[in-house]
């Protein structure tokens, strides 16, 4: 079944067109055998009419002969001899013709031969010796013994006629039956074989249109679809040999499109992210310079003016001073997260106890706001790791300042560290607004920042890409789970000092590496 | 009395020392605050910053054009986002400066809306 499934289409045709013929030649032969059988049947009639016809004529020449020796035995007159001369002169031809047409069938042919030879025995041994005598004394040939004899021959000869005659007449009855009966078997030939021709025919063009037809059909179908830039779902593999090998290359054209319709699908994705990236960076760098400018420009254009006393002077330089320290500050960030990510940023490799860390930025960041509740849980008194203790410090910063600035209506802020696995981990849990899930892939993406600016939360979008280059440059890990609306926890996870080794170990290598 | 109302402690600072001390000032750090003033008090006029915390500006604003106790109360906003102009106005600001800006500027628009 695979094998005839999968065989090509010329050898399938060619088996299809072989077989058609082989219907066609034996339908043909039927056809002509039929129609001989009765040409040989109507010509066997034939024969036979002849034959009764010869028969009748020899019959009738033997009646003349009878009927002229008995005229001359009864008259003496030679007048009625006449017949008998005449009859006598036409036999031997008669007889002959009458051979020749009863030869084709063998026992007619020895019944004729008989037949003759009593004929000619009955003329020679009989009548031709009686007519002699009787010329002379036809009394002598009107005797009771001749005319008894010549009544025995004749009867002989009669008896012999019937039984040819009737034998030719069956005959030409079967003959005509036969004959009848061929004519009608060729006309059933004829019907038969030509309705099975016609079915056949039918069942080939139904064959080429359901594995050809059909299969190419749905293959120009489908690729109108994908043209038209439908998504192709692939065709189910049919049909013999070649147009098979059709729906499977099309198939695999198909798949192939999607693949690249994928691709550039994902590229144009990446390239829309990027651009769109690329629009936020300016409208948050431009944001982020302008409010300090702001500040400045216009403190500057007051201090211009003169009129001021110098405690105003005062607090209006230290003001421009702050902004202008602002603006450096966000350029360091800038290019210290540059810098981390391109490999660049050296980093201070200290012995650096994260629970006073921890305990510290707590302490600070409490201070900064009144509405949020910051709360330490150390597992352990000391939590060693080796590392730079400003950069460390400015990420758990960035992270307690994100927990308040994403929880703007106030709340809980839980810091919690502990030794985990060789590692120490701290992770920062708010109660905040959380980050939506379509925004969470993009979170530690540069400048990205959702829609806090549209919120008015501050920020330049670059403190957890920072954090998170500066944790991985400590061979540490950086994560988060969120909920919309349900709050935030930042993770990160830096090696342990205290499982590792010695910490004046650790520390000597790391500044020798 | 002059209602100024923005997240930047020295952009407030920055607008209360341009306007000098023709008005007295009440300050929101954001448009919570700028509303629960503006229940109690009707300003002279609001200056207002759009990108604010919990309630934004543009909000805050069309809290003030839907309040008929507010009616006629000019306000003039400024922001960073100098594009937000048109979106400003259509949300019924009667001025709009884009930040940095001119301390003249300013003040020429509060004066205008509020008479000297």
């Amino acid at each position: 079944m695979r094998r005839w499934r999968s065989s090509s289409l010329t050898v399938r045709t060619t088996i299809a067109s072989v077989t058609l013929g082989i219907v066609v030649a034996a339908v043909a032969v039927g056809l002509l055998s039929a129609v001989f059988a009765a040409r040989a049947a109507a010509h066997r009639e034939v024969r036979a009419q002849d034959l009764t016809s010869a028969t009748l004529d020899v019959q009738g020449l033997v009646v003349d002969l009878e009927t002229g020796l008995r005229g001359l035995a009864i008259t003496g007159d030679t007048r009625f001899l006449e017949p008998w001369v005449k009859a006598r002169a036409a036999l031997p031809s008669h007889l002959q013709s009458f051979k020749r047409l009863a030869a084709t069938e063998p026992r007619q042919a020895s019944r004729a031969r008989e037949l003759a030879g009593l004929i000619t025995a009955y003329i020679e041994d009989y009548s031709a010796p009686l007519v002699a005598i009787a010329r002379d004394q036809p009394a002598a040939a009107s005797t009771p013994v001749a005319t008894a004899e010549g009544k025995r021959r004749i009867d002989a000869i009669r008896s012999r006629f019937t039984t040819i005659l009737g034998q030719e007449q069956s005959l030409a009855d079967r003959s005509a039956a036969d004959a009848d009966r061929q004519s009608r078997r060729a006309v059933i030939v004829a019907i038969v074989g030509l309705t099975a021709l016609s079915a056949i025919v039918v069942l080939f063009a139904i064959y080429i249109a359901r594995s050809i037809a059909r299969p190419v059909r749905q293959v120009a179908g489908e690729a109108q679809r994908l043209a038209a830039g439908d998504v192709i779902v692939g065709l189910t593999e049919m049909g013999p040999g070649e147009v098979g090998e059709l729906t499977r290359a099309f198939n695999s054209m198909a798949r192939q499109l999607e693949a690249r319709r994928r691709e550039l699908e994902a590229q144009n994705e990446q390239l829309r992210d990027s651009e769109h990236a690329k629009s936020e960076l300016v409208s948050i760098v431009s944001h982020e310079l302008r409010t300090p400018l702001t500040s400045m420009l216009g403190f500057t254009s007051l201090l211009t003016r003169g009129d001021l006393d110098e405690e105003a002077r005062q607090r209006y330089l230290e003001i421009i001073a702050g902004q202008g320290q602002r603006l450096a500050t966000l350029l360091d960030d800038f290019l210290s997260v540059q810098q981390l990510e391109d490999g660049r940023l050296e980093l201070r490799n200290d012995q650096v106890e994260l629970a006073a860390l921890l305990r510290q930025q707590t302490e600070l960041y409490s201070a900064h706001s009144e509405a949020h509740e910051i709360a330490l849980e150390l597992e352990d008194a000391s939590l060693p790791v080796v590392g730079d203790e400003g950069r460390l410090a400015q990420v758990v910063g960035n992270l307690l300042s994100n927990a308040i600035k994403y929880s703007p209506d106030g709340g809980r802020v839980t810091v919690v560290a502990e030794h985990v696995d060789g590692h120490v981990l701290v992770r920062v849990h708010d109660e905040g607004i959380g980050i939506p899930d379509k925004e969470q892939a993009r979170v530690f993406t540069k400048f990205f920042r959702g829609d806090a600016a549209a919120r008015g939360i501050a920020g330049s979008g670059l403190g957890l890409a920072f954090a998170r280059a500066v944790v991985e440059a400590h061979g540490g890990r950086m994560d988060f789970t969120s909920a919309e609306g349900q709050g935030t926890t930042f993770e990160i996870e830096l090696p342990d000092a205290s499982a590792a080794q010695s910490p004046a170990q650790a520390g000597s290598e790391r500044s020798n590496a | 009395m002059v209602l100024v109302c923005d997240d930047e402690d020295s952009l407030r600072e920055l607008i209360r020392a341009v306007l000098g001390d023709r008005f007295e000032f009440v300050e929101a750090k954001d448009g919570d605050e700028a509303l629960e003033v503006l229940a109690r008090r009707v300003p002279a006029v609001v200056v207002l910053d759009l990108m604010l915390p919990r309630t934004s500006g543009v909000d805050v604003l069309a809290a003030v054009r839907a309040d008929p106790r507010l009616e006629g109360l000019p306000v003039v906003v400024v922001s960073a986002w100098s594009h937000l102009e048109r979106e400003a106005l259509d949300a019924g600001a009667d001025r709009f400066v884009a930040k940095p800006f001119d301390p003249d500027e300013l003040v020429a628009a509060v004066d205008d809306l509020v008479g000297r």
